[in-house]
């Protein structure tokens, strides 16, 4: 037996691709075992991390009320005293988040499809779209669109106010357009020929083979990389404080000029840490444990 | 040069579009010096960045159990939280106890963002590398050891050279994110292309113009640099391995 | 059946289009109508415009702006706004009136009407350790001094007197900068600076120099507002007269100011 079946304890004469088809369960136990060394934490180093931000968080504290004379309130009287408004700041963020998520990920649909266009002006504008949106910063479609987009249209006589937090979720739903429109076409285009020939030898049409073949194969294939793409997105929504929307990060800016206190800084940013970690660190674990398990035999 | 510019001065006097960065001297020189620090900025943390995910992708197969629960923390640490708090952390924070004893700060903010911004995109780079790593095949590293490379050796000359190869579309696309994220270090004051033209428009009152020129000139900049990833793919790529 | 459903997307716009250009009608008339007055203050600038712990903004400017609801009889609402962004929502009618700590210059006066006479007055001074012994601007030449982003003041300083700016979106950032010894001063308004001086965690520091650039400030409302504006002068005189400015400052524990002196005599 090889080092490394001993490791891993199997009966498997080593790691993949094995010359030949082997038993689908022995397959799937080192898939499993090959998953949790990968990568897939344990219970320890989860705990780790979160002891760890919390040690760099109470070293903040720490340091703030050292550097604070006496007479002011101490550190976590005054977290907890901001902590309302953050807290409705940070609402503001996961809102941001899960609408520009919406919005850019059917829009990225439909110019993923039209990036496989069979009509070459169809192909081309959205490639050239697609790369448009991906190529340019974050921040500078974000400013684009809080500076350029009118804050109120009227249709039909009907005033419809469009707010700041609207026009970030409009800037930030772009790239999350540009990239689920590449990751829609990657997972197409991984889809064997071999499944777009047999539908066409079935009299399937391109639009029944897309939508009842193609589709519903790459749905699996396009779900890590889309959940990676919505932690990335939960934190560019701190971006949205630079443009004067009111979420997590402008809040922690306006208790802090309103404290005024030296120190705090320290203690407010790690606070900030801390509430995006509890909430991306979950969605992080459970992309790696979809990825494992829907991860394709190539 | 100066026909050049006194042509954007008549731009402006008839058309009212006002590019003041082309037929005004000082805004001129500003934002040329602010498009030279992205240009810095975005090689210098693409060197680190890459220096950091080889070092982070060896010490994450190390047989020390420490040594990997500390680049696995690192990684979760930098992956899970948003890079404009990293920054200020750095900065602000860090930057508030780093001191020397006359009480100017050890480390300038362009050195905070360039540190910042490689660790941010070295913790992706390392998982990037990690599975580049992975798809080498054991064969060929038992086939190393048979002829009596050491670990060390094996990686640097067998392993990592065919890793390389592998994960450089996925290195590509991070590198491509690591230059867009320049524009956050305009938050703590670095005289990137951003920051300088933030300047502009509220000194000229011509933010539409600014906003075009800045997204026409991170196209080019992005375009550039995938041009350029694009053709070293083309001839690093590997017969036989993927697609 | 795809020609039809373009068509009416394609005449819902037209008309969207039409009927934003024919609803062009007074604000003043506008704000009674809606019952609210929409003011755009600081809410990151202590004591002008800050926030308390529930998120409300207090201060200086929400209390002026408090005066001008009362006197319409409509209830308030404050916008928080920030430098680089005060000019545009006034002007895209996102706020009716905007109280916003701004400096009365010609360039400004071009895009948005400013109303005559102005409210309050500052000039630019710099927050600095007593230890740098700053007795003169020309000293300041080549160092870094701490700026807030979009402020009048930044292209003087470094054009004029060769200061190289360290500009940050906001104040707390600055003033931490300060503190940590990552710009040698902070230029800002003096009114700001003597409020912020007497906080204990500045005994260290001190505004040496001579104020320059001494700006009025104005409040703003959209160009071409001509009823609102001439109800604002009257607003503003009658401040003036009756000491609602001193005794605002003294509320908020602001230095008395000459400017508010002068402009008391004057139209009284």
């Amino acid at each position: 037996m090889s080092d490394d079946a001993r490791v891993s304890g199997s009966v498997l004469p080593g790691p993949a691709p094995w010359p030949v088809l082997l038993p689908a369960a022995a397959i799937l136990t080192h898939e499993a075992m090959s998953a949790r060394g990968a990568g897939a934490s344990t219970w320890r180093l989860e705990r780790e991390h979160g002891f760890a931000l919390l040690a760099v968080f109470l070293l903040g504290c720490g340091i703030a009320q050292a550097q604070s004379g006496a007479g002011y309130p101490s550190i976590v009287e005054t977290l907890w005293k901001w902590t309302p408004l953050l807290a409705r700041g940070f609402v503001f963020n996961l809102a941001i988040s899960v609408l520009a998520m919406a919005v850019g990920t059917i829009a990225g649909f439909f110019l993923g499809f039209a990036q496989i266009s069979l009509l070459l002006p169809v192909k081309r504008g959205a490639w050239l779209t697609t790369h448009f949106f991906r190529n340019a910063p974050w921040l500078v479609l974000l400013f684009y669109c809080m500076f350029l987009l009118p804050f109120q249209v009227t249709i039909l006589g009907v005033r419809i106010p469009i707010p700041d937090w609207t026009k970030a979720t409009l800037g930030l739903a772009l790239p999350v357009m540009a990239n689920v429109s590449e990751i829609v076409r990657g997972a197409i285009q991984s889809i064997p020929t071999a499944q777009w020939e047999s539908a066409a030898s079935l009299a399937f049409n391109r639009r029944q083979t897309l939508w009842r073949i193609i589709v519903p194969q790459c749905v699996k294939r396009m779900l890590p990389p889309w959940m990676n793409l919505y932690a990335i997105l939960t934190m560019a929504t701190v971006l949205a404080s630079i443009v004067g929307v009111s979420e997590m990060m402008t809040q922690t800016q306006r208790a802090l000029s309103a404290e005024s206190r030296p120190g705090l800084l320290l203690a407010f940013y790690s606070y900030v840490l801390i509430w995006f970690f509890a909430y991306c660190y979950p969605i992080a674990r459970l992309t790696v444990r979809l990825e494992s398990r829907y991860a394709v035999n190539q | 040069m100066q026909v050049v510019w006194e042509w954007f001065r008549w731009l402006h006097q008839t058309t009212g579009i006002n590019l003041t960065i082309f037929y005004d001297a000082f805004d001129r020189s500003r934002f040329a010096s602010g498009l030279w620090m992205t240009v810095k900025l975005s090689v210098t943390c693409i060197v680190l960045s890459v220096v950091i995910g080889i070092a982070g992708a060896w010490v994450q197969r190390s047989r020390l159990r420490l040594a990997r629960s500390v680049v696995h923390w690192y990684i979760q640490a930098f992956r899970n939280t948003p890079p404009l708090v990293q920054l200020y952390f750095f900065y602000f924070g860090l930057g508030s106890l780093l001191r020397t004893p006359g009480g100017s700060p050890w480390v300038t903010n362009v050195a905070w963002a360039i540190i910042s911004l490689s660790f941010f995109a070295g913790a992706f780079n390392v998982e990037i590398f990690r599975s580049g790593i992975e798809a080498v095949p054991r064969t060929t590293v038992e086939a190393a050891e048979a002829l009596g490379f050491s670990r060390l050796q094996t990686y640097l000359r067998i392993v990592f050279p065919l890793a390389f190869r592998i994960s450089l579309p996925a290195l590509n696309n991070n590198l491509v994110n690591l230059v867009k994220t320049t524009t956050l270090a305009y938050a703590i004051a670095v005289p990137e292309m951003l920051y300088v033209s933030s300047q502009v428009w509220s000194d000229e009152l011509n933010v539409p113009e600014m906003m075009n020129v800045l997204l026409v000139a991170y196209f080019a900049l992005v375009g550039v640099l995938v041009y350029g990833m694009h053709r070293w793919e083309r001839a690093l790529r590997v017969p036989g391995f993927g697609t | 059946m795809h020609i039809k459903w373009l068509g009416i997307v394609a005449s819902v716009l037209t008309l969207g289009v039409v009927g934003a250009s024919i609803a062009r009608a007074d604000v003043l008339d506008d704000v009674k109508k809606r019952g609210t007055l929409v003011v755009g203050t600081k809410a990151d600038y202590r004591p002008f415009g800050y926030l308390d712990p529930s998120g409300k903004i207090i201060g200086f400017e929400p209390d002026l702006a408090a005066d001008v609801a009362k006197r319409l009889g409509v209830k308030l609402e404050l916008v928080p706004v920030v430098a680089s962004n005060r000019i545009q929502f006034l002007q895209q009618g996102k706020i009716d009136l905007m109280i916003a700590t701004m400096s009365d210059t010609p360039e400004r006066r071009k895009t948005v009407d400013i109303v005559d006479p102005d409210y309050y007055a500052s000039g630019t001074n710099v927050l600095a350790k007593k230890s740098e012994g700053l007795k003169s601007w020309d000293q300041l030449k080549g160092k870094k001094v701490c700026l807030i982003q979009g402020s009048f003041y930044n292209k003087e300083l470094q054009e004029k007197y060769g200061v190289e700016g360290v500009a940050f979106p906001g104040t707390a950032e600055a003033y931490a900068a300060l503190r940590n010894g990552n710009c040698v001063a902070f230029a800002y308004d003096d009114t700001a600076i003597t409020g912020e001086m007497l906080k204990p965690e500045w005994s260290a520091y001190e505004m040496p120099l001579d104020s320059i650039l001494p700006q009025p400030w104005g409040l703003a409302v959209k160009s071409g507002e001509k009823s609102f504006a001439d109800f604002m002068s009257k607003t503003v005189t009658d401040w003036h007269k009756t000491g609602f400015i001193q005794q605002l400052e003294q509320k908020h524990a602001i230095k008395a100011t000459k400017f508010a002196q002068d402009m008391m005599s004057k139209y009284k």
